[in-house]
């Protein structure tokens, strides 16, 4: 029987926690399911240099699989934003479901098939936490103007009520917001974040909004798919699956651990949440944005529908379920 | 094993005297070829454009604009000269001052191309107008213009917390005594050096028609204007105006301002500093592109499994431990860049290293450390390529090579002081 | 040989046009970035659009510049032989440098970037960053413009340096790009 070795690219370095973990483990099923005979090569982003070029060299056929977003791709290809994590939009568990048992699954592989590629989900890092402020945000004219660094389509949401989103090199961050040349940073949550040290720096920690379910993908490029015999996609399916899902639960586990850190060896670290009037105005802004977005393409309309329904639907049942059990032990306590 | 031979093959072709960056390019490009075929080249593309996004080294040709602006104007040879003044009889003032002027603009920026090419421009022709030893002159600039990766902020500083997951003000404030010291001892080094031998670094001619006080009096004048150029780039970003980048761009605007009050300001003079800047920014980026060509085939083939394979067989014992695994950097640091081996190298004794208990804060600036002498070591340090490819024809490779020889030792002694001594620094060697 | 001269001369001024519009983009570039400085702490004004720009002109700055530099000798070498040899040496390192590093060097990077801007190109991609700038593909395509340039200017090194071998010129120090200091 054939032997398979499918190069990996990801977007990430090497060793990158959690992220790095969910493709190793991946890596690591998929061996050993096969008995062998599917081999992954993961090269991390010091190896080839482009973080952000996992979609090209996998589309390219200069790697076969990648370890990325989809929501990196947006300024290539519009409706691939929508398959990681929307402002206002679903938590992990809600969209696991849209994807498995809604039309998430179809939808995204109705962008990505005539780009030659096949999209999974690859791992979720929970929501994401709001950022890190140097000053208090009390209310909506604290935001006028602020200089945050914060990217993407959660960026334009912010600066539609006054924030200025600012770009600087990952390297500078850290001296940037000591310095009060930007104000405020958003990156991911408490596991990841303690490792750039803004916790020294910053005081407020807002609770997340724009990123509720931040979920990564695997990327493998259709023909390399085509190729496997039908047991070895099967294999690989699984371990992607298994992976996603477990990287879910260690973000859970590995945040809540960072967060007990910071606690302790931070005290100056609050947690705030904004003002209602900021989400109020901010979640006006998401759905102009969307209907915009919507506007002018038939499948981006199609996806915005759907997980607009789903949410809808799914939110109701989290409400009497696990919305409810969790007001119910913020009482007992 | 190609990546291997390929380092030998570069050396080889390196000394006919061909362009470096080229050199390197065309190296790779066969090595690579014959082993992986053409398709290698089609990350190529993907790599210039990392270094394109690669806003941190826009640094480079900003700051290298500000020096030959102010090399122009002639206001950096006012500078140094003055505050060589300042040190009155004391042979070796310049070299001095250079450190010193090096240290500031460290502090600044991070990046290694931009400070060893702009104190060349800014320092080397005074130094040799002054009758300097030409390697005493461009082994204090190398070693002066490459205390940006270790006084912070820096660069290896940020990834090597990125990489053991260390806050960076941590590394931050641990790296600062290191700096001093490093600062330090090449003064001390000056001083020794130029007393034993006063002719390789003469002291500057004392003008007899003035007292000593007049003398320091017009010296500290006329130290203020560029020196005060160099203020407003460090407290651009201690004030937050800029980040580290951005104030190179202040420097050169500002020099070009200076230039303006002296009166030395023309539309020609901006014209030709962008000449010449855009000339030695190439030479830098050449280089880059010609490096990230070799280290791409030396990846593919297989060169990061081979290094690997060494890294595992370090030995378990703490001490034994430590000394070969600064061996290994110092050594590798000779021919790979430093971002490689952090990213390569660290992660695999990072955790052998915290099995053992060793304190990652000391263990981190051990690195640092050791990574900021790679950039200094010949026949590959870059530092020593950037000087080169701004010095007169005059001041051969040669020359380089033998003059940095004891900045090298002096960092290996800091080093070594740490690794014995580390609460000398504020450090401990574990928890 | 006239005809070697002429090409000779042709490629120069190909070069020589590379630095002039790399040394634009390096004005431009630090009043960008001046500028955004400025109006982010004067003003509290930011537009990615703008910082997006500053490294499209950086980049314009060294992608441009190298094949100048080339033209202009500002690249370094490591001399311990080179400086001591004959222009007849000299120039034989040079051609053969240029045409079995610098050209083919070149070529790879010319063809693969070329694809490289031309996918980027068919797909319309622009910054995926609030206010970024559109067209992508303009700042992609000068990779492969810069492969281009330096592989005309390694041509212009083999033309020099026949006209070395033939006597007609030699490789002087004010020739050299090195020595800015
Ligand atoms: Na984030
Ligand atoms: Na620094």
């Amino acid at each position: 029987q054939d032997t398979f070795t499918l190069r990996l690219a990801e977007t990430w370095g090497p060793n990158f926690p959690i992220f790095g973990d969910a493709t190793k483990s991946m890596a690591a099923m998929a061996e050993k399911m096969s008995d062998g005979r599917l081999k992954i090569r993961i090269d991390s982003s010091n190896k080839h240099k482009a973080p952000l070029g996992v979609f090209d060299m996998v589309r390219a056929g200069q790697y076969d699989m990648g370890h990325s977003a989809s929501y990196y791709w947006k300024g290539k290809v519009p409706n691939t934003l929508f398959f990681t994590s929307m402002p206002f939009g679903m938590t992990a568990l809600e969209q696991y479901a849209w994807f498995y048992y809604g039309d998430g699954m179809e939808l995204m592989q109705e962008v990505y098939e005539p780009l030659g590629l096949k999209s999974f989900p690859g791992g979720n890092t929970g929501i994401q936490m709001g950022g890190w402020f140097r000053k208090e945000i009390k209310s909506i004219e604290d935001l006028q103007g602020l200089k945050m660094r914060i990217p993407g389509f959660a960026g334009e949401v912010f600066s539609e009520v006054g924030v200025s989103p600012t770009n600087i090199a990952p390297g500078e961050l850290y001296t940037a917001l000591e310095r009060n040349t930007i104000d405020a940073v958003e990156w991911v949550g408490p596991a990841l974040d303690l490792r750039l040290g803004f916790q020294q720096i910053a005081d407020y920690y807002y609770t997340g909004w724009h990123e509720p379910a931040t979920e990564l993908q695997f990327l493998v490029n259709q023909k390399v798919w085509d190729k496997l015999p039908a047991d070895l996609q099967e294999i690989l399916r699984i371990s992607m699956r298994t992976a996603a899902y477990d990287m879910l639960i260690q973000s859970q586990h590995e945040n809540a651990k960072a967060w007990a850190s910071i606690k302790e060896e931070y005290p100056n670290v609050q947690i705030k949440k904004f003002p209602t009037e900021v989400f109020q105005t901010m979640y006006k802004a998401n759905q102009k944005l969307l209907k915009e977005a919507a506007a002018g393409d038939e499948l981006a309309a199609k996806i915005v529908e759907s997980q607009e329904d789903y949410l809808e639907k799914t939110r109701a049942y989290t409400d009497i379920s696990e919305r409810a059990y969790l007001n119910t032990m913020a009482e007992v306590e | 094993m190609i990546g291997l031979i390929m380092f030998g093959a570069a050396l080889i072709m390196l000394m006919l005297g061909f362009p470096v960056a080229f050199t390197f390019g065309g190296v790779a490009l066969f090595f690579g070829v014959f082993s992986e075929g053409m398709d290698l080249f089609a990350f190529m593309p993907y790599r210039i454009m990392s270094v394109m996004q690669n806003t941190v080294l826009m640094a480079v040709p900003l700051f290298i604009f500000m020096g030959v602006v102010l090399q122009r104007t002639k206001l950096a040879e006012q500078l140094l000269t003055s505050m060589g003044r300042l040190f009155g009889g004391l042979p070796g003032g310049l070299a001095i001052s250079t450190v010193l002027v090096g240290a500031l603009l460290a502090a600044s920026t991070g990046v290694v191309g931009a400070s060893v090419v702009a104190m060349g421009l800014i320092s080397l022709p005074v130094m040799l107008a002054h009758k300097y030893d030409k390697r005493l002159a461009t082994g204090s600039i190398c070693a002066a213009g490459t205390l940006g990766q270790i006084v912070p902020p820096s660069i290896i500083l940020i990834i090597l917390g990125d990489v053991l997951g260390l806050p960076v003000g941590d590394l931050f404030k641990a790296a600062v005594w290191p700096g001093i010291v490093l600062i330090g001892l090449y003064i001390i080094y000056i001083l020794v050096m130029t007393r034993l031998r006063p002719e390789t670094a003469p002291a500057m001619p004392e003008d007899p028609t003035r007292s000593r006080k007049q003398e320091v009096a017009s010296a500290l004048l006329a130290i203020i204007p560029p020196l005060a150029l160099i203020v407003v780039v460090l407290g651009s970003i201690f004030a937050g105006i800029a980040t580290p980048t951005e104030s190179s761009a202040l420097g050169g605007v500002g020099a070009v301002v200076l230039a303006i009050i002296y009166r030395q300001f023309s539309f020609r003079m901006v014209w030709d500093s962008a000449k010449d800047t855009v000339k030695v920014t190439a030479m830098v980026f050449a280089i880059l592109i010609g490096a990230t060509a070799f280290s791409m085939v030396f990846s593919y083939t297989g060169g990061d499994y081979i290094l690997e394979g060494w890294l595992h067989a370090l030995p378990g014992e703490k001490w034994g431990f430590i000394i070969l695994a600064m061996l290994v950097i110092l050594v590798l640091g000779f021919f790979i860049d430093f971002v490689e081996i952090a990213f390569i190298i660290v992660p695999i004794l990072a955790p052998v290293a915290e099995a053992m208990g060793i304190n990652m804060l000391w263990f981190a600036i051990l690195i640092a450390m050791n990574l900021q002498t790679s950039f200094l070591t010949p026949p590959f340090g870059f530092s020593l390529f950037y000087l080169k490819g701004v010095a007169p024809p005059n001041v051969k490779t040669t020359d380089i090579y033998k003059g940095i020889i004891p900045f090298i030792l002096i960092q290996i002694l800091v080093l070594a002081l740490i690794v014995i001594f580390p609460e000398w620094f504020g450090m401990s060697a574990t928890y | 040989m006239r005809w070697i001269i002429k090409l000779d001369e042709g490629l120069a001024r190909l070069s020589n046009l590379c630095g002039w519009v790399a040394c634009a983009a390096m004005i431009l570039m630090a009043g960008n970035v001046f500028y955004d400085v400025v109006s982010r702490y004067a003003f509290n004004e930011v537009s990615i659009g703008m910082q997006e720009m500053e490294w499209h002109l950086y980049s314009v700055v060294f992608l441009l510049g190298i094949p100048y530099a080339l033209r202009t000798d500002g690249h370094v070498r490591v001399d311990v032989f080179y400086t001591n040899w004959s222009n007849k040496a000299k120039a034989w390192v040079n051609l053969s440098g240029a045409v079995l590093f610098v050209i083919p060097f070149a070529y790879l990077i010319g063809s693969y970037g070329y694809d490289f801007a031309l996918d980027s190109y068919s797909m319309g991609e622009g910054s995926g960053d609030p206010g970024g700038l559109p067209y992508r593909w303009i700042i992609k395509a000068v990779i492969p413009v810069s492969a281009f340039f330096i592989a005309t200017s390694g041509l212009g090194m083999v033309t020099f340096a026949i006209r070395v071998l033939s006597g007609e010129k030699s490789y002087e120090v004010e020739h050299s790009g090195e020595g800015l200091a």
